[in-house]
């Protein structure tokens, strides 16, 4: 068990050392062929860590890493349900999109440092998925945040997609600062930074206490999800490759602050004050974010904005108390919004490099498979009714309902306004893109698409399409997620809701969405163009401003006491103290330099001088 | 008898007057006529106190100044004479090619 | 014990090699290969000295050599060197840093070379003899003996405005050392009075600290003196314009050894020796440092220059050094000791790139640079690996020290912890910029610019390993300084001596 573990770790590491050593050397199928080995190699092991470990938690330690006194920051793994699915999801989203880049970047000049990123991102997604200590946790985290920072910066010959890394670090690094208190704190206060050690004493935790964790923990996830106030990261970083894209924000990176929020469950469950932060959190991202998604012309931006959102239903999902869902629906965003984001790849590769939706058109008849694979994401993004987003959503809409009081029916409300956008703006993306045009204005693709690059989708488009079976809230094999969650604290399998009220919530949320995609379908089809001039388009496509508000609050200020602290401080104020001090000095110097002026008068003088003081202090001697 | 305290303020009166005769003038030449004068000076406390306590040593010692004042002139007007012919100057100050960085 | 005097040898081989090189002085060759074979020499036999057991001595010392011969008895003055984890530690650091600064200096350093290379050596005397000493007058001795050859260093291979930043090095040096000199002396004269022994002896001082008032003043003439040198806001001006102008080696030793021997001069003599002014003292020397994470990398930020960029991101990892110093417990002075290591190797590697640059350049200013990665990868994936491991990402060593200083930290004071861990945010802005400045933008098309030498990839590879290895399994490092460092604070003033 140790044993598969440690493959599944070492195997990404490995192949990114290799590559990262000798990849000019392998040429570029053997760049790409170790790579994806890696990562394959590495589903091989999670799948069969999944298999033998039987339900059954594995604690174990790779690595002793620092120890002084009683201060241990040790490699421990701590193998669940929650570690070993979401070791799984990671693992193979992570080889579909690997073999997926084998095809998009295969012209692409910086291949093996593309390759050499990716296999350590994974590494450190890893790593996060399995750690028990929070140190080891840490190095993950931020090590995903640097894979992060360089991927998104990739094409780094654009000084705009450097500067979009940049933010994603910066905003990341933010988040971090409550990391490294967590980390202080459950030290002092626990004597131990592993997950199991810490939940354990959770029950234990004064009301400060548990709030002050909560708070920090909070502040961490959201930095690395995206989340409000933090979110202004994630649209810019669409700078990024499409893979990039699909896997760190979608599937992985992203979803890495909901994680750390299920893993230490217990933690904020000890606080009802963070649990509420939290679905509030999340519910006003998910709405806040579907309104953005509804103006925005880039389709990466679309499909970002819509990320954000669901991560925010991940949110709500923990805030309200609900962990299986919030996993349920991670593990069906990453299914279909993997999908959505390599779609888009293909057609913005195939029409060189175009980005806006409405210089697309008609892309379905050009493109069919890629059409279809994104209308079957646009499909489960949109919680289309039996299909995998449908229950997870549901599932979250229904434990934000039944939690006491008022505020979380104001989430449930926000979270369902949100998803009756969600349809709203997927389809607007779909028709206007895909959806037929007047005959004359529609766009050619001017690069073919590999026939490889769409079929390893399938594979996704299929998980995405049967997600729901993993929980189903009725009929055989029902709540199998939450059952198989069963050794992860603080999981319920059921919620407490009488079956006729579930029924009647997912029958709202279907007519809801099936009326929200009719809209859709009336309101975009054959749409060419969006004037833009509408100032609640502006604002919503600017997302309200959040980003210009964040830049002039924080980012100019800063700036300008950077130069400031500089120019008048350092060099002017400091500096020239001790320069003048200097200067003062050159000048009693100089002044007493000419009482040895090599004059004799002066010499002669002063011998006299010195002759009448001493006389005079022997007369006072003599007499006194 | 002379009073000693006569002869002291004498010898005191005669010092000052060679000391500023050293200070005030900027001539090499008057420099050394009151370098002269401290001595003569001197050598008069001197011959007052050998008087006073009726002790030759004094009178001796005025004899060893004397000698050394002669010595010490016949020198210094032989370096005043080389200085002159050197800078065409005898003001002292004009004398600095020794002094600091001024 | 042993029947070779060890120390006393780690101290005099550079010397002795350097003054070899009078026979060769002219000729670049024969200096560099005479000069690297004391530097690998010295660096051997401080390897060797891991192996010496740590011995328990009776009285629980941790000291694993000791030298104690008389020097000028009459004033109290012994020649009295002690050997711990901790001083060994450091001297490995020298040792390392020495043959990385020959190796930078090979094909660079065309005038005068013997002098040159005597310098290096003869710093490499100064600072190991600091490390070593037991004896205040002897450290005092070896302190200034340290900022000698560095003046010369500066002043002679420098750049642009190289005769302004030594002179500003050596008057802000110097005068602070005055204040130095005058503390030791007046702990001289109060340890005497008190005692009836006048000496210089270190262990002695520890052994019976003088009274309250005796030991504020002192404690204030060696703040000053230290704070000088590590540097601590605000008395730090003379390290950006000395780093900026000093020859690439020449910066190396200033950040990689110089700096240290202020941290270390706290560590080792300002605190244990002062303990009823150190309560105050670490107070200010905690609230200098945290200001100065600040202060600097917010600084640091705005500049056009690189190497002064990098030289004002030394002034904030020493901060984080003297936040440890400034809390004294275990796991902060671990960390603080342990970032003394992880800053020479780290921001040493950087001056090598920004030398590396310059020399390919032709400029320090960052305006000029950008689009470096297409030209040069080998060269910017070195750059970007050490820019990570400045910023402190775990796996890499900065992480560690960093930790380990804010996690001790926050036993001890909470508020200065959670404003440690913000500051490291601060560190993201500079390093960032740093980065994207010089690697990414469009590519400038620069006409013959090579990638690595095979030598200066030995050198940075070496490094890489370095910090890699001690991020991942800082386990060795920390076994050696644990036993001092515990000893240090745990009895608080007392520093238990052993002669084996």
């Amino acid at each position: 068990m140790k044993g598969l573990v440690l493959i599944m770790l070492l195997a990404p590491l490995a192949g990114a050392a290799l590559n990262a050593l000798a990849g000019s050397r392998l040429g570029r199928n053997g760049v790409r062929a170790s790579a994806c080995a890696a990562v394959l190699i590495a589903l091989a092991a999670a799948a069969g860590a999944l298999i033998l470990s039987h339900g059954r938690i594995q604690d174990f330690t790779l690595w002793s890493w620092i120890k002084v006194g009683s201060f241990q920051a040790a490699m421990d793994v701590h193998y669940d349900s929650l570690a070993g699915l979401m070791a799984m999801m990671v693992t193979f989203v992570g080889s579909v999109i690997h073999l997926y880049s084998a095809s998009f970047m295969r012209e692409d000049q910086g291949l093996v440092r593309y390759y050499v990123y990716l296999n350590l991102f994974t590494f450190f997604m890893l790593v996060v998925t399995l750690a028990d200590n929070l140190a080891f946790l840490y190095l993950g985290w931020e090590g995903m945040g640097f894979c992060s920072y360089a991927l998104i910066g990739f094409w780094y010959g654009d000084n705009e997609k450097a500067s979009a890394g940049r933010k994603a670090f910066l905003y990341t690094r933010i988040g971090d600062i409550a990391f490294g208190v967590v980390l202080a704190l459950c030290f002092v206060w626990f004597d131990d930074l592993t997950i199991t050690g810490i939940n354990a004493q959770a029950a234990g935790l004064s009301h400060g206490a548990a709030l002050a964790l909560g708070l920090l923990l909070f502040w961490a996830a959201a930095g690395k999800s995206a989340q409000l106030p933090l979110s202004v990261w994630l649209p810019d970083a669409m700078a990024g490759p499409s893979p990039v894209s699909a896997l760190i924000h979608a599937a992985t990176m992203v979803t890495a602050g909901v994680y750390l929020l299920m893993r230490l469950f217990p933690v904020l469950q000890a606080s009802p004050e963070v649990m509420w932060l939290l679905a509030a959190v999340g519910a006003l991202t998910a709405l806040w974010a579907a309104l953005a998604a509804l103006a925005q012309r880039d389709i990466k931006r679309v499909l970002a904005y819509s990320t954000l959102s669901q991560v925010g239903y991940m949110f709500l999902a923990v805030g309200a108390s609900d962990i299986v869902a919030g996993m349920f629906h991670l593990l069906s965003h990453a299914f279909f919004k993997s999908l959505l984001f390599l779609a888009a790849g293909c057609v913005i590769q195939a029409l060189d490099e175009e980005h806006d939706i409405f210089r697309m058109g008609g892309l379905q008849r050009k493109m069919p498979q890629v059409g279809m694979l994104f209308f079957i994401g646009a499909l489960c993004l949109s919680a289309f009714p039996l299909l995998g987003g449908f229950f997870s959503k549901d599932r979250i809409l229904l434990a934000a309902f039944l939690e006491p009081g008022l505020s979380y029916k104001l989430f449930w409300a926000a979270g369902f306004l949100a998803a009756l956008l969600t349809p709203l703006y997927t389809f607007r993306a779909y028709f206007v893109a895909f959806g037929p045009r007047k005959a004359g204005s529609e766009v050619k693709p001017s690069r073919g698409t590999p026939r490889f690059m769409t079929a390893v989708l399938w594979p996704l488009a299929l998980l995405a399409l049967m997600d729901g079976l993993l929980n189903l809230p009725m009929g055989p094999g029902k709540h199998w997620l939450a059952r198989f969650f069963s050794n992860v604290p603080g999981a319920r399998i059921e919620l407490p809701a009488s079956g006729g009220m579930e029924l009647a919530m997912a029958l709202v949320s279907a007519v809801g969405v099936l009326a929200a995609l009719g809209l859709a379908v009336w309101l975009y089809r054959g749409r060419a163009a969006e004037s833009a001039e509408k100032g609640w388009r502006q604002a919503l496509a600017q997302a309200l401003y959040l980003d210009r508000l964040q830049l002039s609050l924080l980012v100019r200020p800063y700036r300008a006491v950077s130069n400031f602290l500089w120019r008048e401080v350092d060099d002017g104020g400091l500096d020239l103290g001790f320069t003048t001090l200097a200067q003062g000095l050159g000048i009693v110097s100089r002044g007493w330099a000419a009482w040895s002026g090599g004059r004799l008068t002066v010499y002669l003088f002063s011998v006299l001088l010195a002759l009448a003081a001493v006389v005079v202090l022997l007369t006072f001697a003599w007499f006194a | 008898m002379v009073p000693l305290e006569h002869v002291l303020v004498l010898a005191s009166l005669l010092f000052l007057v060679g000391a500023a005769c050293v200070v005030a003038r900027r001539n090499l030449l008057m420099i050394i006529i009151g370098v002269e004068v401290m001595l003569n000076a001197a050598g008069l406390a001197l011959v007052g106190g050998s008087l006073y306590w009726r002790n030759l040593d004094g009178q001796a010692l005025v004899v060893f100044i004397l000698a050394v004042a002669a010595a010490e002139v016949s020198v210094g007007l032989a370096l005043v004479v080389l200085a002159h012919r050197r800078r065409r100057s005898l003001n002292p100050d004009d004398f600095k090619m020794l002094g600091g960085s001024r | 014990m042993f029947p070779m005097p060890l120390l006393s040898l780690l101290i005099l081989l550079p010397l002795a090699g350097g003054a070899s090189l009078a026979f060769c002085a002219r000729r670049m060759a024969a200096c560099r290969v005479v000069a690297l074979a004391v530097s690998l020499l010295e660096l051997i036999l401080a390897v060797s000295l891991l192996m010496l057991p740590q011995t328990q001595a009776a009285g629980g010392g941790h000291w694993l050599l000791w030298e104690d011969h008389a020097w000028l008895p009459a004033l109290g003055m012994r020649y009295t060197l002690g050997l711990d984890g901790v001083s060994l530690l450091l001297v490995l650091l020298t040792a390392l840093l020495q043959v990385i600064c020959v190796l930078i200096s090979w094909e660079r350093i065309t005038e005068r070379p013997g002098l040159y290379y005597f310098l290096l050596l003869l710093m490499q005397t100064g600072v190991n003899g600091l490390f070593l000493a037991q004896d205040l007058f002897l450290f005092y001795l070896f302190w200034e003996l340290q900022i000698v050859p560095m003046f010369f260093l500066v002043g002679i291979w420098g750049h642009e405005r190289r005769v302004q930043a030594s002179l500003k090095l050596v008057l802000f040096t110097f005068g602070s050392s005055l204040l130095l000199l005058v503390g030791i002396l007046g702990l001289y004269a109060a340890h005497g009075a008190q005692s009836g022994q006048y000496t210089f002896s270190l262990a002695s001082m520890l052994a019976a600290p003088p009274s309250a008032p005796v030991q504020f003043w002192v404690m204030a003439a060696f703040l000053v003196g230290f704070a000088v040198k590590v540097p601590l806001v605000p008395l730090h001006t003379w390290l950006p314009e000395a780093h900026t102008q000093a020859p690439t080696a020449g910066s190396v030793l200033l950040a990689g050894v110089l700096l240290k021997t202020g941290a270390y001069a706290v560590f080792r003599v300002a605190l244990p020796l002062l303990p009823l002014a150190a309560g105050g003292a670490t107070t200010l020397i905690m609230v200098l440092a945290l200001v100065g994470i600040f202060y600097a990398a917010w600084v640091a930020r705005a500049q056009e220059d690189l190497k002064r960029l990098v030289a004002y991101s030394s002034i904030a990892h020493l901060g984080v050094v003297m936040l440890g110093l400034g809390i004294w417990n275990l796991l902060s002075v671990s960390g603080a000791v342990l970032q003394m290591l992880n800053h020479g190797l780290s921001t040493s590697a950087l001056f090598i790139l920004a030398g590396m640059l310059q020399d390919r350049l032709g400029t320090r200013r960052l305006v000029e640079m950008g689009g470096l990665w297409k030209q040069m990868p080998v060269l910017s994936a070195f750059f970007l690996f050490f820019a990570m491991a400045s910023l402190g990402l775990p796996g890499l060593n900065n992480f560690v020290g960093e930790l380990l200083v804010l996690v001790g930290a926050y036993q001890a004071h909470s508020l200065a912890a959670a404003a440690g861990f913000i500051g490291l945010a601060w560190g993201v802005m500079y390093v960032l910029r740093m980065v994207q400045a010089t690697l990414f933008g469009p590519d400038r098309e620069r006409e013959g610019l090579r990638d690595v030498s095979a030598r200066e990839a030995l050198v940075l590879g070496g490094l890489a390993i370095l910090v890699l290895f001690i991020g991942l399994h800082p386990g060795p490092v920390l076994d050696l300084i644990e036993g001092p460092v515990a000893a240090a604070v745990g009895d608080g003033a007392r520093l238990a001596l052993a002669t084996p």
